[in-house]
C-alpha cells in the first residue's frame, strides 16, 4: 500500500514525461539582440585551438557561410554524434567550419589529448577549449548541443544533435 | 547554466537499463531454491518486498564502432541507485509487480563536477506462471526437466527527470522520458544444488513528443527510441551453511542488451543505438524458512573491443534484501 502511494505521488508530479506536449513554445526573438537563440545575433567568443591559437566568432566566420559549433565532453552519445556528423554532414559543406567545442577539459592541451585518445585529432574538426565553459553558458548549451551560426554571425539552430537531418537542412539553407 | 553531461549516457541509458538488472537474484521457484532475473513471488508466498541498492562506477565507454575509449583525464562519473521493489501474488499463478528507483548522480571532471538526485523510471509488471519447476530435488525421468516457465509484461513509465524536463543541467537526468511496454519470458530450472535460469526480454518504446530540450524550448518534434532486446543467462549453485539449513547460493550470469536505433520525425537515429555485454557474480545468503535473504552481487561490462558499442562500460556493484511474505 504504501509503495503504491508512493507511486501515485510519483506520477502526479511527472507530468512533463508522462503527458509530452508537442505545442510551440519558443518565446519569441528581439532581432538584432545578443544571445544563444535562433534568430539572434551570436555571442562573440575566444577561445584557444588545441594548438593554443585563439579563435574567436570572427576569426570562425571569415570567409566562410557558417559554423558549427557542437559541444561534446567525449562520451559515448558525443562519439556517436561526430561520427554521423563526420561522416554523413561533413562532406556536404566544404565551406563551412566544423568546431568542436570541449567544456570539460579545461585547457588547450588537455583538450587536444582528449580529442585524440577519443579518435577526432585531425578528421576535419577544429577543436576548442572551453576554458571556465564559457562558451557553454553564453550559448546555453549543454552536452550535445548543436549551434549553427551563418557567415553574417546570425544563429540559424541551437539544439540537441538528432540524427543529422536538421543540421543538414539548417546549413543546405544557409545563403 | 546549462551544464554538461556524460549523464545523458551515465545516467539516461543505464536508469532505463536498470530496471531489468542483469544481477540475478534468488527467490524465483516454486520450491524456495533457483534464481530468478526479476522481482517474483515465489509459488508458495503472497508477496515479495525487495530493497536493494546500486552503485554504478563509470569507466570508459565503446565508441560508435565498438572501440572501448577511456573517460576523459580526471574524471569520475558514479551513478547511485536506491531500488524498492514489491511483488504480490493476484491468484495461483498471476503475480504483479512494482519497481521505483531513487538515483543520485554524481559526476566529476577536470572543469565541472555535479551531484544532483531524483526518482527514477519505475516499471510495473504483470506476470503469469505458465509452468511450474516441481521437481527440483530429485530427477527420475525426462518429465522432471520442465523448467518453470513465467511470462510477463513490463511497463516503464517516465518517472525519472529526462533531458526533456525543465533541468538546468544534462546532469540531472535520471530517466529517458519515454514509455517502454516489455514482453518478458523467464525459464528456470532448479535440480538441487544447482540451478539455471534464462530471462528474455523485447521491448519497444512509445513515440512521444518533444517542446523541449534541457529546459530549452525548441522547434516540437517526435522521436521514438529503438526497441529493445535482452537476455540475461544465469547458472548458481547452493550450498548450505552447517546444519542449520541456511543456504548460500553463488550465481554467475551473462547479460546481453541491444537497443537498435531511434527516429526523429519518423526518420532513422542512428546515434541512439547501442549494445552492451556484461558478466556477473552475485552471492545471495538465505534463512532455512527462505524469507529472508541476503545479496550481493557485482556485474563487470567487457572492456574491450567489439563487446559494446555506443554505450559506457561500468561496474555495478549491488547489495540487496528480500523479504517474502507467506
Amino acid at each position: 500500500m504504501l509503495l503504491l502511494l508512493v507511486a501515485l505521488a510519483t506520477l502526479a508530479g511527472c507530468g512533463d514525461n508522462l503527458f509530452p506536449s508537442g505545442e510551440d513554445k519558443r518565446p519569441p526573438v528581439q532581432p538584432g539582440t545578443t544571445g544563444p537563440a535562433v534568430g539572434q545575433q551570436a555571442p562573440d567568443f575566444s577561445a584557444p585551438d588545441t594548438g593554443g591559437a585563439a579563435v574567436t566568432l570572427a576569426s570562425a566566420l571569415a570567409a566562410r557561410r557558417g559554423i558549427v559549433l557542437y559541444f561534446t565532453m567525449w562520451c559515448p552519445i558525443c562519439d556517436s554524434h561526430m561520427s554521423n556528423m563526420r561522416s554523413s554532414v561533413m562532406p556536404q559543406f566544404s565551406g563551412v567550419g566544423f568546431y568542436l567545442v570541449d567544456y570539460v577539459s579545461g585547457a588547450a592541451a588537455a583538450a587536444g589529448s582528449a580529442a585524440a585518445a577519443a579518435g577526432y585529432a585531425g578528421g576535419g574538426f577544429t577543436i576548442l577549449a572551453d576554458v571556465g565553459q564559457v562558451m557553454l553558458g553564453s550559448y546555453q548549451a549543454t552536452m550535445g548541443t548543436t549551434v549553427v551560426i551563418d557567415g553574417s554571425g546570425t544563429v540559424r539552430m541551437n539544439e540537441d544533435y538528432q540524427n543529422g537531418a536538421r543540421l543538414v537542412a539548417v546549413l543546405g539553407g544557409l545563403p | 547554466m546549462r551544464s554538461s553531461n556524460l549523464s545523458r549516457t551515465a545516467a539516461a541509458l543505464l536508469v532505463g537499463a536498470a530496471v531489468l538488472s542483469p544481477l540475478c537474484a534468488w527467490a524465483g521457484s516454486c520450491c524456495g531454491g533457483g534464481s530468478a532475473a526479476s522481482l517474483l513471488v515465489p509459488k508458495y508466498a503472497r508477496a515479495v518486498a525487495d530493497l536493494s541498492f546500486d552503485a554504478e562506477l563509470y569507466d570508459g565507454y565503446w565508441n560508435f564502432d565498438g572501440d572501448h575509449k577511456p573517460d576523459p583525464p580526471d574524471s569520475d562519473l558514479k551513478q547511485y541507485r536506491l531500488n524498492l521493489g514489491y511483488a504480490q501474488r493476484l491468484a495461483r499463478d498471476w503475480q504483479a509487480s512494482v519497481t521505483l528507483p531513487y538515483v543520485w548522480n554524481e559526476n566529476k571532471y577536470s572543469g565541472l563536477s555535479s551531484g544532483t538526485d531524483g526518482l527514477g523510471d519505475m516499471a510495473v509488471s504483470l506476470w503469469y506462471e505458465a509452468l511450474d519447476d516441481e521437481s527440483a530435488w530429485r530427477v527420475k525421468n525426462a518429465r522432471d526437466l520442465i523448467p518453470a516457465v513465467t511470462l510477463g509484461l513490463s511497463l516503464l513509465l517516465p518517472t525519472g527527470i529526462s533531458p526533456y524536463d525543465d533541468v538546468k543541467s544534462s546532469f540531472d537526468v535520471t530517466g529517458r522520458g519515454f514509455y517502454r511496454l516489455d514482453g518478458n519470458l523467464i525459464i528456470d530450472k532448479t535440480v538441487q544444488p544447482w540451478n539455471a535460469s534464462l530471462a528474455l526480454t523485447y521491448g519497444t518504446y512509445f513515440e512521444r513528443s518533444v517542446n523541449r530540450e534541457y529546459g530549452r524550448y525548441v522547434e516540437p518534434y517526435r522521436k521514438q527510441l529503438g526497441d529493445r532486446f535482452s537476455a540475461v543467462f544465469c547458472l548458481g549453485y547452493r550450498f548450505v551453511l552447517g546444519t542449520a539449513g541456511d543456504t548460500l547460493t553463488a550465481t554467475a550470469s551473462y547479460a546481453y542488451l541491444h537497443e537498435d536505433d531511434g527516429s526523429v520525425n519518423g526518420v532513422t537515429d542512428t546515434t541512439t543505438g547501442f549494445e552492451k555485454q556484461s558478466a556477473g557474480l552475485a552471492f545471495t545468503y538465505a534463512n532455512l524458512d527462505r524469507d529472508w535473504s541476503l545479496r550481493a552481487g557485482w556485474n563487470h561490462a567487457i572492456a574491450a573491443n567489439g563487446w559494446g558499442r555506443n554505450f559506457p562500460t561500468t561496474d555495478i556493484i549491488t547489495t540487496g534484501v528480500r523479504y517474502v511474505f507467506r
